[in-house]
C-alpha cells in the first residue's frame, strides 16, 4: 500500500514539473538546416521568452509562431513565460541571456512604455531586433446611448464639458492609456482617464454605460459592436479595418493619430549578424505559413510584418511619441 | 429555456469521444487543482491549444471538466495537507484540515466532493434559467459596488478570526499593508518595490499562500516529526453520511448561489465566493465556537461557494462576451480561436453551441461526482504517510509550487520568507486567513475606491447615492458589529469553559 502511495506522490511530481512548461525538449542529435550556412546554427532547442502569462494574447502569438517555426529552424522551440512587472521581468531575462540566439524574446509595446517611467534599466535599444509580428490600433469606442455618434461630435461634447467624459483604459501608463491621451493632445480636447486592471473590465464598464467611452483594440470590443451594445467611431489605424469597414480612420477625419500595440521578436544586443539571419529567416517563413495566417484571422490580430531595420525605424518615432505623451498625463518622470 | 435544445445538445455531448475527453478533463482538472501553484487558470490555458483541433463542443466541453475539476481538486491538498491547491481552496482547509488531524479524512472529502457537485449543478441551473437576469444585475457593479464589495468581504476577517478578533484585525492590517506593495493602480507609481521588478505587480499571491498554509506547515511538522503519531484515515464510506447531508444541506443550497452570484460578477471568483460563503455558514450556524475545528459545515459551505462560481462565472460570458474570473478570460480566447464570439449575438447565432455547453457543463458536474468518490480512497492515504516522508514531499512541492507560477526564483524566496512568517504566527495564535483576505481584496477595495473617485470627479456621495453600494456597504457595517459581538460573546465561554 505505501509503495502505492509513493508511486502517486512521484507521479504528483512529474506532473508538477510537466506542468511548468520548463520539461526539457527531446535533445536532436543532428541539426537539420534548411539552407547551407557557415556557421552551424541551431544545434540544440531554441527558447522563447514571452513576458506575459500563459492563456494570453502575446502567450498564444508566441506558441502560434515558435510552431510553425520549428519545421524551419530543424529544432524544437520552447516557449517560457516569464511573467511579471508588466512584461519587464521577462525583458530583463531575455535581455541577459547569452546572445548566441538561443534565446529570442517576445517583445512588445510596453518595451517602450516601462523606460519613460523609471521603472527600467533599459530600453529597446539593447535587444537586436528580428521582426516586427502584428500591430492593433486602438478604436475609440462609446455605449450605443451615448449623446454623440461621430467622432467629430465626440469632440464638440468634449470641447464644452472639458474632463467629464471618463475614458476607460487598461492600466495606468499602458498602451490604451496612451492612445487616448494621445488623442486628447492632437483634438485639443480634456478626458478623464480611468484606469481598469485589463481591458475586459474597461470594456464591462463601458457596457454597463458606467464610463463614457473606451480606447482599447478593436478586436476587444468587437462582439458588444456587432451586437449593438456599443459603437465604433473612430479607429487609429492607417487605412479602415477589414473587420470594420464602415468605421472610419481618425486619419480620414483629419486627426494625425496613428498609433496601437505591437509585438515583435529580439534578441539581446551582440548577437551574431549569420545566427540573426537564420532566425529571421525562420520566423519569416512561419509568419507567412497558411496556419499562422488563419490563426492570426480567426483570432482578430492585425498581422503587420516589418523586417529588422524597418522595425528599428518605427521603434525610434513610437518611442519618442510614447515619451512625450506619457510626460503629457503625468506618467513619466 | 428551450428543452427540445438542451436535449439536442446533450445528444450532442453524450458520445463516447466527449464522454471521455471530458472525463480526462476532469481527472486532469483534479491533479492540477490538488498540486499548489497550478490553477484552475493555468490548466485550462495549457489545454487551449490541444483542443483547436477538436469541434466546438468537445474542444469547450473538455475545457469545462478542467475547470470544475481543479476548484474541486484544490480541496484536496487543503484537507490532508494543509496546502490549499487553488486560492479558491483557503476557506477549505480552515474546518477541512482540522477534520484530517482527527482522522476525518475520508469524511471531510466525500462531504467536500459532494458540496462541489451540488454547487456546480445548482450554478448550471441558475446559469440556464436566469442568465438574462443576472447578467443584467451584474452590469449595474461598477467600481463603487466592487469597493463595497470587497468592504463587505474584509468584514469577514472577524469571523475567520479564531480566538481572538484583535490577532485576527492584527493580521489582517499586516495583510493590508503588504497588498500596497507594487505599482500604484491610478499612477504607476512603485511602492515598496525596492527597485525588485518582480514586486510591481504587488506580492506574487500563491507564494504567499503557500509559505502562509504549507511551509509554516512543514517548519511546525519538524518539531515534532518523531513524536507525533500518524494520523490514520478510515474510510467507510464514499458518499457523505445521511445525517451529514441532512445537517448541511441548507448551507450547500445557500452558499451555491451566493457563489453563483458573485461568480457571475466579473472580477470577483471563487476564493471571495467561498470565504463569503463560509462565513454566511458561520453566521447562521447554531454552534459557531465549532468552525476552525473540523465542522463539516464550513467544508460544504466553502466547496460549494466556490464550485457554484463556475456556472456563475459562464453568465457574462455568454451572454455579454466579458469574462466573469481569469478562467473564463482563458476560455474567451478558446471560443474566438474556434471563430465563435461570445456575447449578445451568441443566442442568435450559435444557440446550439450554447445549449451544448449548458449541456457540457451539466456533464462535467457528473463525471466530478464520480471521479472525485472514486478517488477519495486514494487521495486519503497520503495522509498515512509516515511523517518523516510526507514532510519533505510537502516541501519540494512547496519550492516547486511557488517557482510554477512565473517560472520566478525570486518568488521562492518570498515563499520561504512567509513560510517563516506563518511558522511564527501559528507559534503565538495569530491566524493566517485574514492575511489572505486582505491579500484578495485589499487591492480591489483600493483600486476602485479611487476609480470610483475619478469617475465621480471626486464626489464621495456615489458610494449612497448607488442602491446596490449602499447596500453592499449597510451590510458590511452589519456584518462587522454582530461578529465582532458573537465574537467576543464566544472567547469569553471559551474562557470560561477553559477555566472549568
Amino acid at each position: 500500500m505505501k509503495k502505492l502511495v509513493a508511486i502517486l506522490l512521484i507521479g504528483f511530481l512529474v506532473l508538477f514539473m510537466a506542468g511548468c512548461g520548463q520539461s526539457d525538449a527531446p535533445k536532436q542529435g543532428e541539426a537539420q538546416q534548411p539552407e547551407e550556412k557557415k556557421i552551424d546554427f541551431p544545434t540544440k532547442p531554441v527558447t522563447m521568452i514571452v513576458p506575459w502569462a500563459a492563456g494570453g494574447g502575446t502567450d498564444a502569438v508566441a506558441r502560434g509562431l515558435s510552431k510553425a517555426a520549428e519545421e524551419f529552424l530543424g529544432q524544437t522551440i520552447t516557449v517560457n513565460n516569464i511573467t511579471g512587472g508588466g512584461g519587464a521581468v521577462g525583458f530583463g531575462s531575455g535581455l541577459s541571456a547569452q546572445p548566441d540566439g538561443y534565446t529570442v524574446t517576445m517583445i512588445t509595446f510596453e518595451l517602450i512604455s516601462l523606460p519613460p517611467q523609471g521603472l527600467v534599466p533599459f530600453t529597446y535599444k539593447d535587444y537586436d531586433l528580428l521582426m516586427r509580428v502584428n500591430m492593433d490600433p486602438a478604436a475609440l469606442t462609446v455605449h450605443k446611448d451615448a449623446p454623440y455618434n461621430t467622432l467629430e461630435e465626440f469632440i464638440q461634447y468634449a470641447k464644452e464639458n472639458p474632463g467629464k467624459i471618463s475614458v476607460g483604459n487598461s492600466g495606468p501608463g499602458s498602451v490604451w492609456h496612451i492612445a487616448a491621451g494621445l488623442f486628447a493632445e492632437k483634438a485639443g480636447i480634456e478626458l478623464n482617464n480611468v484606469p481598469y486592471d485589463g481591458a475586459a473590465p474597461a470594456v464591462t464598464a463601458l457596457v454597463g454605460n458606467h464610463i463614457g467611452a473606451v480606447t482599447v483594440s478593436p478586436a476587444e470590443v468587437q462582439g458588444q459592436v456587432e451586437a449593438g451594445d456599443l459603437k465604433m467611431l473612430a479607429v487609429m489605424s492607417e487605412e479602415r479595418l477589414a473587420n470594420f469597414p464602415d468605421v472610419p480612420t481618425f486619419k480620414e477625419l483629419g486627426y494625425d493619430v496613428a498609433f496601437g500595440t505591437w509585438r515583435g521578436l529580439a534578441v539581446p544586443k551582440g548577437t551574431p549578424e549569420e545566427v540573426r539571419t537564420i532566425l529571421a529567416d525562420a520566423f519569416k517563413k512561419a509568419y507567412d505559413t497558411e496556419t499562422f495566417q488563419t490563426f492570426a484571422k480567426n483570432s482578430g490580430l492585425g498581422l503587420a510584418y516589418l523586417n529588422a531595420d524597418d522595425f528599428k525605424a518605427y521603434l525610434d518615432q513610437a518611442s519618442v511619441d510614447v515619451a512625450e505623451v506619457m510626460k503629457a498625463l503625468g506618467l513619466a518622470k | 429555456m428551450d428543452l427540445g435544445l438542451f436535449i439536442d445538445g446533450l445528444v450532442n455531448i453524450l458520445q463516447i469521444n466527449t464522454l471521455l475527453l471530458i472525463i480526462a478533463g476532469v481527472i486532469g482538472g483534479i491533479m492540477i487543482g490538488a498540486l499548489p501553484g497550478l490553477t484552475a487558470t493555468m490548466g485550462v490555458a495549457l489545454l487551449v491549444p490541444f483542443t483547436f483541433g477538436l469541434p466546438v463542443e468537445q474542444g469547450v466541453s473538455m475545457l469545462l471538466g478542467i475547470f470544475c475539476g481543479a476548484m474541486y481538486g484544490g480541496s484536496i491538498s487543503a484537507i490532508l495537507i494543509r496546502t490549499p491547491g487553488t486560492p479558491s481552496a483557503a476557506a477549505t482547509l480552515l474546518d477541512g484540515y482540522p477534520l484530517a488531524q482527527k482522522g476525518e479524512a475520508g469524511r471531510a472529502l466525500s462531504m467536500s466532493i459532494f458540496a462541489s457537485f451540488c454547487g456546480g449543478m445548482i450554478s448550471f441551473i441558475m446559469m440556464v434559467i436566469l442568465s438574462p437576469q443576472i447578467s443584467k444585475f451584474a452590469l449595474n457593479f461598477s467600481a463603487p459596488e466592487y469597493f463595497a464589495l470587497a468592504v463587505f468581504g474584509l468584514s469577514i476577517i472577524i469571523s475567520v478570526s479564531g480566538n481572538s478578533v484583535l490577532k485576527g484585525i492584527m493580521a489582517g492590517v499586516f495583510g493590508l499593508m503588504i497588498a500596497s506593495i507594487g505599482l500604484d493602480p491610478v499612477s504607476g507609481f512603485p511602492r515598496f518595490t525596492f527597485g525588485f521588478m518582480n514586486l510591481f505587480e504587488g506580492p506574487p499571491f500563491i507564494p504567499t499562500l503557500i509559505g502562509l498554509f504549507a511551509f509554516s506547515e512543514v517548519f511546525k511538522g519538524v518539531e515534532k516529526i518523531v513524536t507525533q503519531a500518524k494520523v490514520e484515515a478510515k474510510i467507510t464510506r464514499l458518499l457523505p453520511s445521511r445525517a451529514d447531508i441532512k445537517k448541511c444541506w441548507k448551507t450547500i443550497v445557500k452558499s451555491s448561489i451566493l457563489g453563483s452570484f458573485i461568480g457571475s460578477i466579473p472580477g470577483a471568483g471563487g476564493d471571495i465566493a467561498a470565504f463569503v460563503g463560509y462565513s454566511e455558514a458561520k453566521r447562521t450556524s447554531k454552534n459557531p465556537e465549532n468552525f476552525g475545528k473540523g465542522e463539516i459545515q464550513g467544508v460544504a459551505a466553502a466547496e460549494a461557494g466556490n464550485n457554484g462560481c463556475t456556472g456563475g462565472a459562464m453568465i457574462p460570458l455568454l451572454s455579454l462576451g466579458v469574462p466573469g474570473d481569469a478562467v473564463t478570460a482563458v476560455l474567451l480566447g478558446a471560443f474566438i480561436m474556434q471563430g465563435i464570439r461570445p456575447g449578445p449575438l451568441l443566442y442568435r447565432d450559435h444557440i446550439d453551441v450554447v445549449y451544448s455547453i449548458f449541456a457540457g457543463l451539466m456533464i462535467a458536474n457528473i463525471c466530478l461526482l464520480i471521479c472525485g468518490l472514486l478517488g477519495i480512497r486514494f487521495f486519503a492515504r497520503i495522509i498515512s504517510i509516515n511523517r518523516n516522508i510526507l514532510l519533505p514531499v510537502i516541501f519540494v512541492l512547496s519550492i516547486v509550487g511557488s517557482y510554477a507560477m512565473r517560472n520566478s526564483l525570486f518568488d521562492v524566496w518570498f515563499a520561504l520568507l512567509f513560510g517563516i512568517i506563518g511558522y511564527f504566527m501559528q507559534r503565538y495564535d495569530f491566524p493566517a486567513s485574514p492575511i489572505l483576505l486582505a491579500l484578495i481584496l485589499g487591492p480591489m477595495a483600493e483600486s476602485n475606491l479611487r476609480r470610483a473617485l475619478i469617475v465621480s470627479q471626486g464626489d464621495y456621495s456615489v458610494f449612497i447615492t448607488r442602491p446596490i453600494c449602499a447596500v453592499l456597504l449597510f451590510l458590511a457595517l452589519l456584518s462587522l458589529i454582530t461578529s465582532t459581538i458573537r465574537q467576543l460573546r464566544l472567547q469569553k465561554k471559551m474562557r470560561q469553559e477553559a477555566s472549568l
